[in-house]
């Protein structure tokens, strides 16, 4: 019987191969989607998942209380780590996290920059990154302790093995020796290093760290077997009070903690709460996955019942000599099967080919992962689930019918099971439509993060990392940077002016509300700042050398005035951090961090001798590259330790959007695949519609009807369905991109012509899709379609 | 063998009963070769289709070897027919994906019949209508007689004790036709199988051992 089943199955595939090739390569393109986000979803859900000991690690986070708000996130004080490992039993291991740093490594006469962090002795004994050479117990455990990646022991020694026990000059300033290498870190880890200095270094050069009301590095926690996490974070709510003297009632500090694995698709906080974070793009492309999925099964349905015409004939046949309907429907589901096979086989082909592509869009080394039987579990499951949904319908329509009307030949469909059909068109263009308006509305919010004035000019400026004897030099660097061509202005920043984000409440002014402490962001300038990076003042002047006073001189913007409430700020005294001094400028708001946040409050204090930090440098528009030469000539002659680096202003500011350009790449392809889809079943109702109606339209050419008049009656119907789907898609599209707006504090207008141009796009692909059906059918010879009756 | 009794069918036109089936009161007895005659629209498929229970009745009794149809379920009705009865049609109506002898055998897989018996049983029927050398080959490369035969035998697969041919010579040419019809008196004369069929023409009429003829849904009595 099965074998019965499988030849009529395939034979009826190769019989009607255009028929089939509609199917099969709609269905294909379905899978592939479906398997390409799978893959992608998984992969995002694995990261730092690998960690043997990954149930017992926790990051710990802070929420600050301060004007009835609540500030989250995983900035904690330096010797959090280590502190709760000494004081807290439940707690096996503890470290600190600074962050990803470019620095600079000498071996010999090997100078090279390489990216890395500092960690506690404890980190390796904590995470599963496997080690090369050295044991997790001695990687990190002495003050000079650098572990470093197979990579960097290469660049500098040439294997791992003979990297053991060298020398590595750091920063030109102390010499660490490598106790460990350990292997190339994976995109399967959220934090990337080609090295980890010992935390003692990351202290020393980071003095700040030691005092407990500052903070900022992560704290990652290992907990012992065996303890409740619930109950030990009750337990350590309040663990900060013991060490940050300064909390007081308008300032107060909880602890709170989270599974570490957690972390990297979960890592928003909203007053406090978690409030996902990258997972809402997971779910939401699990969504779309199975959104496409279900176009192309719909798909699969219109185009068999539409195809049944033909089949009828041989379902009355089958009846006639004794086939049950339960037969039937399992002959249709398991030829439904045998396409989705197919379907599957050409849809991996295809995964396979473009999956380095769509690792180019996602930026990450995705594999297919042959050995994983819980991938092909996942994959058999698709296709069956696929196979079933498909050939459900339409074999539960085809068994039902009467064979003596079929083999007559006077069976006609009824008018339920053609409204379904023309449903199931309408919801299949109703996903599409809201995948389009998606589309635009993502673009259109990644084009406004691109192009939004943002209060300076962040065009033309380069980034020059502070290093070696820079610094100190830094007068000295600036007067001969000046003296090369295509330079516009010189100026310096404690960090990079994209991304300002070091908050304080050490901030007095009169007339300040004694029981509220709120948060300013602070930054360290030069001199010229405003200036060079073209801010607008309100009132008040930019930081000058000429004034002697400006080391306690103070700029503020607009945000901050406001909180401040003061009449005549310029010439106001102020207090940062117990230091007085007096505001000397008030600038009008400016983005110092991604569109994502409001603009805060910031002041602004002169840090021109500052031993770290960031040079900007204007250049001249479209004179980059003189400028650069000469800057590197600068660089080299002032600080021939370090080499010379850059960074440009408008790169760095794209990578704050970087999830946002992925999503809207992915959005645009699946958009594009939908309506494609959409379109082969369309292509198959019309030939069905058309099929139908040969007589109908026979007998109008007769009477005289002209071509015209045909391709608007047959085009009528399929305009009208995309025009009821697209009433329906256009609310939900609405609601749902409003909601993804709101995580930006910036953002773009939904505006009505989205709608009209997503509305248009899809009557004007559905038309091109019936057309030809449409024109074909007007063209034919009555003579030959009424022939046949 | 068929007892029918009062049988009408009719269909309902904007409140218009127009009569398929009127009255129709017919006793057919095992081994008869019945041929069913009348113009187009007399009801000849109709009734046939009603015998053949692939149809219903709106009206009267119906047996069929002994039991009341027109009480049974759709079940056991298609259960009784599967086993007794075959149907050859116009049109021949083979299912074109599968070759001569997957035609001839389908009916057996619905029957759940085991593997080896029915490679022996298509075999012997393909021995019978001599179409051995033609078992792999599909409808759409056989004449329309050698698809009649297939059809015949297909229908015969099932041993049943009722043949219903629905004009079978209709789309052959008179050679052929000829050849359907004796391959029919064999069977019934040989095989005792009981045979009606439907038939516009006198001569295959002729064949059968009796002639109802049909004239807007009623039987004709001969004066």
């Amino acid at each position: 019987m099965l074998r019965n089943y499988l030849l009529t199955a395939l034979r009826n595939i190769r019989r009607n191969a255009s028929f089939s090739a509609i199917n099969i390569a709609g269905l294909a393109l379905g899978m592939t989607c479906s398997i390409l986000i799978l893959l992608w979803v998984q992969h995002e859900k694995s990261i730092d998942g690998f960690h043997e000991n990954s149930d017992r690690l926790f990051q710990v986070y802070e929420r600050q209380y301060h004007d009835g708000q609540i500030d989250a996130g995983y900035f904690t004080p330096g010797q959090l780590g280590e502190e709760m490992r000494k004081v807290l039993p439940a707690v096996e291991y503890g470290t600190n996290l600074a962050w990803e740093d470019k620095l600079t490594f000498q071996a010999g006469d090997k100078i090279i920059k390489q990216s890395g962090n500092h960690a506690g002795e404890d980190f390796f004994k904590m995470f599963s990154y496997p080690l090369i050479a050295g044991t997790p117990a001695t990687a990190l455990n002495s003050p000079v302790s650098i572990a470093i990646s197979r990579k960097m022991a290469n660049d500098f020694f040439g294997s791992p093995a003979k990297a053991m026990g060298q020398t590595l000059r750091f920063e030109n300033r102390k010499d660490l020796k490598v106790t460990a290498v350990f292997e190339n870190i994976t995109d399967l880890s959220s934090i990337k290093f080609d090295y980890l200095i010992n935390w003692q270094t990351f202290l020393e050069n980071n003095q700040w760290a030691k005092d407990w009301g500052n903070n900022g590095p992560r704290t990652v926690i290992m907990l012992r077997k065996g303890t409740n996490p619930r109950t030990f974070e009750a337990s350590i709510k309040k663990f900060l009070d013991g060490y940050n003297k300064e909390q007081s009632k308008k300032f107060y500090i909880e602890m709170g903690m989270q599974p570490y694995s957690e972390t990297y698709l979960n890592s928003r906080f909203e007053n406090g709460k978690m409030s996902g974070g990258r997972i809402e793009y997971a779910r939401l492309f699990s969504l779309v996955a199975v959104f496409i999925l279900v176009i192309a099964c719909i798909n699969f349905m219109n185009l068999t019942t539409a195809r049944s015409v033909k089949r009828s004939r041989e379902i009355g046949i089958r009846k006639v000599i004794g086939a049950r309907r339960i037969s039937l429907v399992g002959q249709f589901i398991g030829e439904a099967m045998v396409i989705a096979t197919f379907a599957f086989i050409l849809g991996f082909i295809l995964v396979f080919l473009l999956l380095p592509a769509f690792n180019s869009i996602t930026g990450k080394e995705i594999h297919i992962p042959v050995t994983d039987s819980a991938f092909w579990l996942c994959i058999v499951l698709l296709v069956v689930f696929t196979g079933f949904f498909s050939g459900s319908y339409p074999a539960f329509v085809l068994s039902a019918f009467q064979p003596v009307k079929v083999l007559k030949g006077t069976m006609k469909f009824s008018n339920k099971s053609i409204l379904f059909r023309k449903g199931l068109v309408i919801f299949q263009f109703m996903l599409s439509v809201i995948l389009i308006i998606g589309t635009i509305v993502v673009s259109k919010q990644v084009g406004y993060l691109q192009h939004r004035n943002l209060g300076y000019d962040r065009e033309n400026v380069i980034y020059i990392p502070l290093e070696g004897v820079l610094p100190e030099k830094f007068p000295l660097f600036k007067e001969e940077i000046l003296k090369q061509p295509g330079i516009a202005g010189v100026t310096r920043i404690s960090g990079t002016i994209t991304d300002i984000s070091n908050g304080t409440g050490g901030v007095e002014w009169e007339g300040k509300d004694p029981n509220s402490m709120p948060m300013f962001t602070q930054a360290g300038v030069g001199y010229e700042f405003v200036k060079t990076m073209n801010l607008q003042l309100k009132a008040g002047r930019d930081f000058n050398k000429d004034f002697a006073t400006d080391s306690s001189a103070y700029i503020i913007n607009e945000a901050a005035l406001k909180i401040m409430k003061l009449k005549n700020p310029v010439g106001s005294p102020i207090t940062f951090w117990q230091n007085k001094g007096t505001i000397i400028g008030v600038l009008k708001d400016f983005h110092f961090q991604s569109l994502h946040e409001p603009i805060r409050p910031i002041i602004i204090r002169l840090m021109e001798k500052n031993g770290w930090g960031t040079a900007l440098v204007r250049t001249k528009p479209g004179q980059t590259k003189q400028a650069l030469a000469g800057i590197g000539e600068v660089c080299r002659t002032i600080n021939p330790q370090f080499p010379f680096s850059y960074q440009f202003s408008d790169e760095e500011y794209q990578k704050l959007y970087k999830s946002e350009q992925v999503v809207d790449k992915l959005a645009n392809c699946f958009a594009m695949l939908a309506i494609f889809i959409s379109c082969l079943g369309l292509l198959g109702l019309a030939i069905f519609a058309t099929l139908q109606r040969t007589k109908e339209i026979g007998i109008r050419k007769v009477l005289g009807a002209s071509i015209t008049s045909l391709f608007t009656m047959i085009s009528k119907e399929f305009m009208l369905l995309v025009l009821i789907a697209f009433f329906v898609a256009a609310p939900l599209a609405w609601f749902a991109l409003d909601n993804w707006l709101q995580q930006f504090a910036y953002r773009t207008e939904i505006s009505a012509w989205i709608f009209l141009l997503a509305g248009f796009a899809a009557m004007f692909i559905a038309l091109a899709t019936v057309s030809y059906q449409a024109i074909k059918a007007a063209l034919t010879n009555p003579v030959k379609s009424l022939k046949t009756e | 063998m068929i007892a029918l009794q009062h049988i009408s069918k009719w269909v309902t036109n904007g409140g218009l009963r127009t009569f398929l089936l009127k009255d129709i009161n017919l006793q057919i007895e095992e081994g008869e070769f019945v041929s069913i005659m009348g113009p187009s629209g007399s009801g000849k498929s109709t009734l046939l289709n009603v015998i053949g229970m692939l149809d219903d009745a709106d009206e009267g009794e119906y047996n069929f070897l002994g039991q009341s149809i027109h009480t049974m379920k759709e079940k056991q009705r298609s259960q009784l027919y599967k086993a007794h009865i075959g149907f050859v049609f116009q049109a021949y109506h083979l299912i074109d994906e599968l070759t001569v002898y997957e035609n001839i055998e389908t009916p057996l897989l619905y029957q759940d019949t085991k593997s080896a018996e029915r490679k022996a049983m298509v075999g012997d029927m393909l021995d019978r209508f001599n179409i051995v050398g033609k078992k792999d080959l599909f409808p759409n490369q056989l004449s329309g007689g050698q698809q009649q035969l297939v059809g015949i035998a297909r229908s015969l697969i099932a041993s049943p004790k009722l043949l219903l041919a629905d004009e079978p010579t209709g789309n052959l040419n008179s050679k052929q036709g000829e050849e359907i019809m004796d391959l029919f008196k064999q069977l019934n004369e040989e095989d005792g199988v009981t045979i009606i069929q439907v038939t516009h023409s006198e001569k295959n009429a002729a064949y059968g051992n009796r002639i109802i003829n049909l004239l807007d849904g009623r039987i004709e009595h001969p004066r």
